[in-house]
């Protein structure tokens, strides 16, 4: 059988993977992709300790739920407002999108 | 023991793609590699025995959230030679990498209250959606109002105007 921490190391490292995405990237599609990844491992984290400390209230797994609800919901948002910066300024790359930079 | 090497191997396949998420040079690349690495996590989910949340993994992320990044990768075509990676990476990946670093051994030193060492529990399908419809009826509701916001929002700011 696999102990707990086999989950949470692995979701640990996955997190940092898509932090290093986030950091690291320029394009703002690429980014998002990256979000989802700690996502999906913040996912694994509260499942994970749902199922082994847990089992009978399962707030974990209806936590994981919602993650998934609201990150479908910003990817909609997100990739519409890449859509809008794309159509306004012919590029993706949010290194240029500093118009609101001071 | 089979479960446990399977798990070694799905675990291994998820790090490896999302490896190849953040390190490949091409968008579209990075787009297969992050439906594998969905898919993976939602095995992973099968190995905790959550089989609803294997299900919606599958549909949710590995079918409609990759399909719309494809998409979207398809409308904001990148120029060609143009960098993926900003001048900052290095420094990005020396704190991803202390990151992973802390995380991994505070996940593995700490003992967690309440873990026997037992077997993970079977999350029955039944169980959530007794705990979602009855104890989480008002953020459920929630969340769908949220969803239909957001779906509304996105068609809002992603419309061709006239004279655009």
């Amino acid at each position: 059988m696999v102990p707990l921490e086999n989950y949470l190391a692995l979701s640990a490292i996955l997190f940092s993977i898509g932090f290093y995405g986030v950091l690291a990237r320029r394009n703002a599609v690429l980014i998002l992709m990256s979000i989802e990844l700690m996502l999906n491992a913040v996912s694994i984290n509260f499942i994970a300790f749902a199922a082994y400390l847990d089992p009978d209230r399962i707030i974990g797994a209806i936590f994981a739920v919602f993650v998934i609800t609201v990150a479908a919901a910003e990817v909609g948002l997100a990739l519409a407002i890449v859509i809008r910066l794309f159509r306004n300024r012919a590029t993706s790359n949010v290194d240029e999108a500093a118009i609101m930079k001071w | 023991m089979a479960t446990e090497i399977l798990w070694w191997i799905f675990a291994a396949a998820i790090v490896g793609t999302a490896l190849g998420v953040v390190f490949s040079g091409s968008v579209i690349h990075s787009a297969i590699f992050l439906i594998l690495s969905l898919a993976g996590v939602g095995a992973m989910y099968l190995f905790l025995m959550v089989e609803f949340l294997a299900l919606v993994q599958f549909l949710i992320y590995g079918g409609a959230v990759t399909v719309l990044i494809l998409l979207a990768l398809m409308l904001t075509r990148m120029g060609a030679g143009e960098k993926v990676n900003g001048s900052q990476a290095p420094a990005g990946f020396m704190v991803a990498v202390a990151l992973a670093a802390i995380l991994v051994s505070v996940a593995v030193r700490t003992a967690w209250p309440g873990d026997t060492g037992d077997m993970p529990h079977n999350i029955a399908i039944e169980a959530v959606s007794e705990k979602l419809f009855l104890d989480f009826g008002a953020p459920f509701v929630i969340a769908s109002a949220l969803l239909l916001v957001a779906l509304i929002g996105a068609i809002v700011l992603a419309r061709q105007e006239d004279g655009e």
